[in-house]
């Protein structure tokens, strides 16, 4: 388990943590997310000593984190950073063997991720050789191919092209499933939805959300609503709600409590109801409200 | 092994696997032994034919004895001599005119030169005509064989020189300069590596991978010592085979102090190198991008060429102040010193002071450059100001 508690870290005049508290357990995906600036890459920094804290601490296994600890992490970070004109498998057995692999096991390990990321064949090519999306997996070796307990994953996503993206969600559910905890940051919400099941929301250096997803949509105080009528956008008079334009959609977020019967038998007056959704808020709505709640507040 | 030794060690093995398997580090390794072997086999190469070897031209009554005791007479005065054997004598004078032979014996009796006599090469014929006909003499007297050679014997002077010859002096300087540019262009070199590797790897911000793996001080250790060690190995290739060239080489303008001065400069590359390294890669880790790094490089770069010069200034009097000054504030030593052992016999406690001197300041300048280094390395965007990066490696 890590535990993230009451860290805290100014720059300046610049709060960018301000007592962010949150955990991730072994074999779950959390999803790290926050508007630009929230704070998410200095919190994962801080996991591994790459900042220094005004306060608070980071724990693993009720330890607080020190080089052995981290010897156990793996890291991605935002800015990628590799050795440009170094052989990709020199390079991944060298970070492999500094984080503690024997040359053999190094050696080993990297001849296997490679397969994996289907890079098997480009062990011997310089990195700066690869194309833009085969360098983003030699990175994300980097940060695993030690086999660690945590990977702290920063932006992972950004810049992959939609079957890049799958596949790395297909890598992040299978490293979860042997047990590793997974932290990524996003803030491409609906890309990340079918990824993590938990979510932390951080805005302004603070927890603004923190829970299962699943959970967090069903208490929710809101739900979505989508109907065509006639094959038309439909939206209803109602006291309250959010409407939101989505290409042709209009999708409104309204009361949890609001009476569906109500709303269809309104629909059905109007036409032909060709489609009706009542379903709960996104990610993107949760995320939404999650931040502009903690920015009234 | 330890996991900081295991770590400073894998930093170092890759800095030397990504440097020293290079072509670019091959080719100039190479350039520089032809370089220094060329200069010191220079004299062997261009003295050929002139200078140290020379051929007679024998005319009329000769013997394969004569060519062999002229051969043994310029042996003696360090000139070999070849013999040339002519039917008559028109076709010697042939030969002569061409510059083919340097000079024609007739009968054992006569030289005929092209223009001025050769004084050392006549002292040569003479001597050797002179020793046949001795020899030829003591045959008549029917000496036995033993008594015939103790009046042959040559007697055997030992010399001594109550002071070194200009010639010597001239070449010791000159050695002292060699030392002096080498040392400098590869502390020059070799630290200016270190600037790039490490403004390289925080500008890639491959630095952040790395200090999630291994503690700033490992990383900075690693660093220097394998670029170090690079550095050693190309620089000691080249002093190997300028210590080969001068076993090889009879005729060589370098003195007799050139191996244990080659040795010095060894020496003093390590102490330099880690003096300069050590500040360098501090400086490199203020700065974030490369093109940062020209403004910061000048004031290191500045001192070092300050001890360039004064190696210079030393060269002219290295008894002086200066020289004296210079061979013990660490920043100049090692090149000044350099000079002054190029030089003559420097007192051995002043060599003893000098690297003590050098030793503790390397030792506190990387206590401070380090802990610079680690508040420095992960700062970015801009410049980080020296105060900054002491502050933010406090623990």
């Amino acid at each position: 388990m890590l535990e993230i508690r009451d860290v805290t870290k100014r720059f300046g005049d610049v709060v960018a943590l301000d007592g962010t508290n949150f955990s991730v357990a072994p074999g779950r995906i959390v999803g790290f997310l926050g508007p630009n600036g929230a704070g998410k890459t200095t919190t994962m920094r801080a996991i591994f000593g790459l900042v220094r804290l005004d306060r608070g601490e980071v724990r693993w296994r009720g330890k607080r984190v020190g080089p052995e600890e981290r010897a156990r992490f793996g890291y991605m970070p935002e800015e990628r950073g590799l050795y440009p004109k170094m052989k990709v498998g020199e390079q991944l057995t060298y970070f492999a063997e500094l984080s503690g692999m024997s040359e053999e096991s190094a050696t080993e390990a990297v001849a296997g991720w490679l397969e994996r990321l289907h890079l098997g064949d480009r062990a011997d090519a310089r990195l700066e050789e690869l194309s833009h999306g085969n360098q983003q997996r030699v990175q994300l070796a980097a940060a695993i191919v030690h086999d660690p307990e945590l990977a702290v994953l920063d932006e992972p996503f950004s810049g992959l092209d939609p079957l890049g993206v799958e596949s790395l969600a297909e890598l992040l559910k299978q490293i979860a499933a042997m047990g590793v905890a997974v932290v990524f940051s996003s803030h491409q919400l609906d890309l990340v939805e079918d990824v993590c099941e938990d979510v932390v929301i951080i805005d302004h250096g603070r927890v603004v959300m923190a829970g299962v997803v699943e959970e967090l949509k069903a208490a929710s105080p809101h739900r979505s609503l989508e109907v065509t009528v006639n094959g038309q956008p439909w939206v209803p008079i109602l006291p309250s709600g959010t409407v939101t334009k989505q290409g042709g959609r209009l999708r409104v977020l309204i009361d949890a409590t609001a009476d569906v019967e109500k709303i269809l038998a309104a629909a059905h007056q109007a036409g032909e109801v060709t489609s009706f959704a009542f379903e709960p808020p996104s990610l993107t709505d949760l995320f939404l409200e999650a931040v502009s709640e903690g920015r009234v507040a | 092994m330890n996991g900081v030794l295991k770590r400073v060690w894998l930093v170092t093995r890759r800095e030397w696997n990504q440097r020293a398997r290079t072509r670019a580090f091959q080719i100039s390794t190479m350039i520089s032994i032809g370089i220094v072997v060329i200069l010191i086999m220079a004299p062997e190469i261009y003295g050929a034919g002139d200078g140290n070897r020379r051929t007679i031209g024998l005319v009329g009554a000769s013997s394969a004895r004569l060519s062999q005791v002229l051969e043994a007479s310029g042996d003696q005065l360090g000139v070999s001599v070849e013999t040339r054997g002519f039917a008559d004598e028109p076709a010697g004078r042939v030969a002569l005119r061409s510059g083919d032979v340097s000079v024609l014996l007739v009968d054992q009796a006569r030289l005929v030169w092209k223009t001025d006599p050769d004084k050392q090469l006549q002292g040569i014929v003479v001597s050797a005509v002179g020793a046949l006909e001795r020899q030829r003499g003591i045959e008549d007297l029917g000496l036995s064989s033993e008594e015939a050679q103790r009046l042959l014997r040559a007697p055997e002077l030992r010399s001594t020189s109550l002071e070194r010859g200009t010639e010597e002096q001239t070449a010791r300087e000159d050695l002292g300069r060699i030392g002096v540019v080498l040392l400098f262009m590869a502390i020059a070199f070799y630290c200016g590596f270190v600037l790039v590797g490490v403004v390289e790897e925080k500008s890639s911000r491959v630095v952040e991978v790395l200090l999630s793996r291994v503690r700033p001080t490992e990383l900075f250790a690693g660093k220097i010592l394998g670029i170090g060690l690079v550095g050693l190995a190309q620089f000691a290739l080249v002093v190997l085979s300028a210590l080969v060239a001068l076993s090889v080489a009879d005729n060589t303008l370098a003195p007799d102090t050139t191996p244990s001065t080659l040795g010095w400069i060894v020496f003093w590359f390590v102490l330099g190198y880690a003096f300069y390294a050590v500040l360098y890669a501090a400086a490199g880790s203020l700065v974030s991008r490369q093109e940062e790094t020209q403004s910061l490089q000048l004031p290191m770069t500045g001192v070092l060429f300050v001890a360039y010069i004064l190696a210079f200034v030393a060269t002219e009097s290295p008894d002086g102040v200066a020289a004296l000054l210079g061979s013990f504030l660490p920043p100049t030593a090692p090149m000044v010193m350099i000079v002054r052992i190029a030089h003559g016999a420097v007192p051995w406690w002043q060599i003893v002071l000098s690297v003590g001197l050098m030793v503790g300041t390397i030792y506190i300048i990387v206590q401070v450059a380090g802990r610079i280094y680690a508040g420095g390395v992960l700062r970015f965007g801009g410049r980080v100001r020296l105060k900054e990066a002491w502050r933010g490696a406090e623990s």
